[in-house]
């Protein structure tokens, strides 16, 4: 393994990515938009579980890959939420003829 | 040892393979037996399947907590490679849940609001095994995940009222506020992981416990875990600033769905708050010296702001549904007190107990209230408070049953609401150390709120009360309404006489059930011949400094 990349550099890169993936909730008008943004956050979650378990210490008592199973699970978590996230959309949709989330406000007080 | 599954982590766990599959049966009976059926019908045969269901699982665990752990409740039992929990805390919230998922199908089963029942109970069915998986996760994988199911299933259920347009519009609000939140919790479990090196709840108590700089001081990664996580938490049990989905949530979700995500949601989202701020967090809770922060004072502020902004907003409410919820946001900040006491008492174990004797009372006077709503939804259609007005006259012992329960919510005694807020508030004030003033404050203000939460409370008892009937008389409530009504009233006045019982009962939960890694004080590095110094932990790998590359022959 030569050249190997330091750890802060992933770290830096999740981060990055979680805050544009924020960025985009916040400023997003289009639910699907938001959608996508939740997805980057989610993965910029993994990155760090990945590199944290790539470099991190490991404990005795259970096995060496709790992180990577933390984002494979993620990976499953995301799929099913977009599934749902979808089908909400979809039926919001049907009612309002729109997909913004701005525009859902009947309930409020 | 990474252990193998063993057979007997299984039938530990049968409870809630069985609803798993349960759950699967109830679709595929849907589809074929029940298929023809007219819509009240085929409603009435799911609910009763259902509860069959839910029945012969609380029948499982009940046999589990005799046969198995009956003998020895003290010993540690975990399960499925340490990741869960198979002890009493299991069985007996396990059993709570699946009481108050019978209560919310037999609301369910009081009038049509959808046309896929099928999938309705099924997803009430998975949404109550994920909620037990929650209460016995002993790891952060299982902890994420049974919580994303958990809500993956409310987001679902919230949105099924078909003939109100609002159910659609709170399913998706709820949908983008959750699944953001729990992106933030993800990020901060990823985090903590970082610092530990550990997914397992105890061994990341212990970790953090047995670091060298045991606090947060100069742990940028650690506060913004801790900050992280309690956002997650914070939306699951709509604390504020987190608050704002749940009056929309629960206006616009059916009444039993409400009931289900104020009761079943909030009381297995504090236990797993309960065992990661307690168990993992314990070392960060608070200062060692007062230079160094913890989360005790984030999570005073966050309370303080709950119960005063709950209570407040409350008092202008005209919808039953929506003053649940602002009501629901209140008791939030009084259970924060608890988890606060979990964290710092000395006695955390009492602490833990007196916060789940307050979220059983809870859960069960919140259901009867909701049920209040189920009835107005299904004779008028709507749920104003008004709706109430001369409900006392025609129905006098209904108006009794409801006054035991807003004498519960606002803590009055002879009810068990008065004996949660005792018990809680005491063991707060219990709390010794530099953190005495806050708690006192907290207690100060939580008296205070209840005063004024009395005043809408009471609101719903004048209506009932000493206004006069001006629209179309209420039908009679059908035994769906009146079972959960009645045992909400009735057990809240149960343990208002005998509150020692279900005292004594969290007690032995909390003591078999929930561990907290004890800090470890630094030892002075003396010299003693014949003594040797007691093995640390690794502590966490700093992570400021970045990792160097091994040796290369570039």
């Amino acid at each position: 393994m030569s050249n190997q990349i330091p750890l802060t550099w992933f770290l830096y890169f999740a981060a990055a990515s979680f805050s544009i993936g924020l960025m985009g909730v916040l400023m997003r008008r289009n639910a699907i938009g938001v959608l996508m943004a939740i997805e980057i956050m989610l993965n910029a979650a993994n990155i760090n579980f990945v590199a944290f378990w790539r470099y991190g210490p490991t404990h005795s008592g259970e096995g060496p890959i709790s992180g990577v199973m933390m984002a494979l699970f993620v990976v499953t978590v995301a799929a099913a939420e977009v599934a749902v996230g979808v089908g909400l959309i979809l039926l919001c949709y049907r009612r309002w003829r729109a997909a913004d989330v701005d525009e859902l406000d009947t309930l409020s007080g | 040892m990474p252990a193998g599954f063993s057979l007997q982590d299984f039938i530990l766990f049968s409870p809630v393979i069985f609803l798993t599959a349960w759950g699967l049966l109830t679709l595929i009976l849907d589809l074929t037996l029940f298929a023809g059926v007219d819509e009240t019908n085929r409603n009435r045969a799911n609910g009763l399947w259902t509860i069959a269901g839910l029945i012969g699982s609380l029948f499982l665990c009940q046999f589990l907590a005799f046969e198995f752990i009956g003998a020895a409740p003290g010993q540690d039992r975990l399960i499925f490679a340490n990741s869960l929990n198979g002890g009493l805390l299991y069985t007996q919230f396990a059993s709570l849940v699946l009481l108050f998922a019978i209560l919310v199908t037999c609301l369910s089963m009081v009038w049509n609001f959808t046309t896929h029942w099928g999938e309705y109970y099924a997803l009430l069915q998975w949404s109550a095994v994920s909620m037990i998986v929650l209460i016995a996760s002993e790891e952060l994988i299982t902890l994420f995940l049974s919580l994303e199911t958990m809500t993956i299933c409310l987001y679902l259920m919230t949105a099924m009222e078909k003939s109100k347009k609002r159910s659609a519009e709170a399913g998706l609000k709820y949908f983008v506020y959750g699944s953001v939140s729990s992106a933030l919790f993800l990020f901060g479990l990823s985090l903590l992981y970082g610092q530990t090196g550990s997914t397992n709840i105890d061994t990341i108590g212990q970790t953090l416990a047995g670091a060298e700089r045991p606090g947060l001081t100069g742990n940028v990664a650690g506060g913004v875990a801790v900050l992280l996580i309690l956002v997650g938490f914070g939306f699951k049990i709509s604390a504020v600033p987190f608050h704002q989905w749940a009056p929309d949530v629960y206006e616009g979700a059916p009444a039993p769905v409400s009931a289900w995500l104020a009761s079943g949601s909030k009381l297995a989202s504090l236990v797993a708050m309960v065992k990661v701020m307690g168990g993992a967090l314990g070392a960060w809770s608070s200062t060692n010296s007062p230079t160094s922060p913890g989360w005790v004072g984030l999570l005073a502020l966050i309370s303080a702001a709950t119960m005063t902004y709950g209570n407040f907003a409350a008092l202008g409410q005209r919808n039953l549904k929506r003053l649940l919820a602002y009501s629901s946001i209140a008791h939030a900040g009084y259970m924060l007190v608890g988890v606060i006491a979990v964290g710092i008492s000395s006695r955390r174990e009492e602490a833990a107990a007196a916060l789940f004797f307050y979220l059983v009372i809870y859960g069960l006077t919140t259901i009867a209230g909701f049920a209040l709503a189920t009835w107005l939804d299904r004779d008028r259609g709507t749920e104003e408070i008004d709706d109430l007005n001369g409900l006392g006259q025609k129905h006098p012992y209904v108006g009794v049953a409801v006054c035991v329960l807003m004498l519960s919510l606002i803590g009055i005694p002879p009810t068990a609401g008065f004996f949660g807020k005792l018990y809680m508030f005491m063991e707060a004030l219990n709390v010794g150390g530099q953190d005495k003033v806050t708690m006192i404050g907290l207690v100060a203000l939580g008296l205070f709120n209840s005063v004024v939460s009395a005043f809408y409370y009471v609101r719903i008892l004048k209506a009932i009360f000493l206004r006069d009937s001006d629209r179309k008389p209420l039908q009679w409530m059908g035994p769906e309404i009146s079972l959960p009504l009645w045992v909400g009233a009735g057990l809240a006045l149960l343990f208002g006489f005998k509150p020692a019982a279900l005292l004594e009962d969290m007690e032995v939960v909390s003591r078999s059930g929930l561990r907290f890694a004890e800090r470890i004080v630094p030892i002075e590095e003396k010299s003693v011949p014949g003594i040797v110094t007691p093995v640390r932990l690794t502590p966490a790998a700093p992570l400021a400094e970045p990792i160097e590359a091994p040796n290369t022959n570039n």
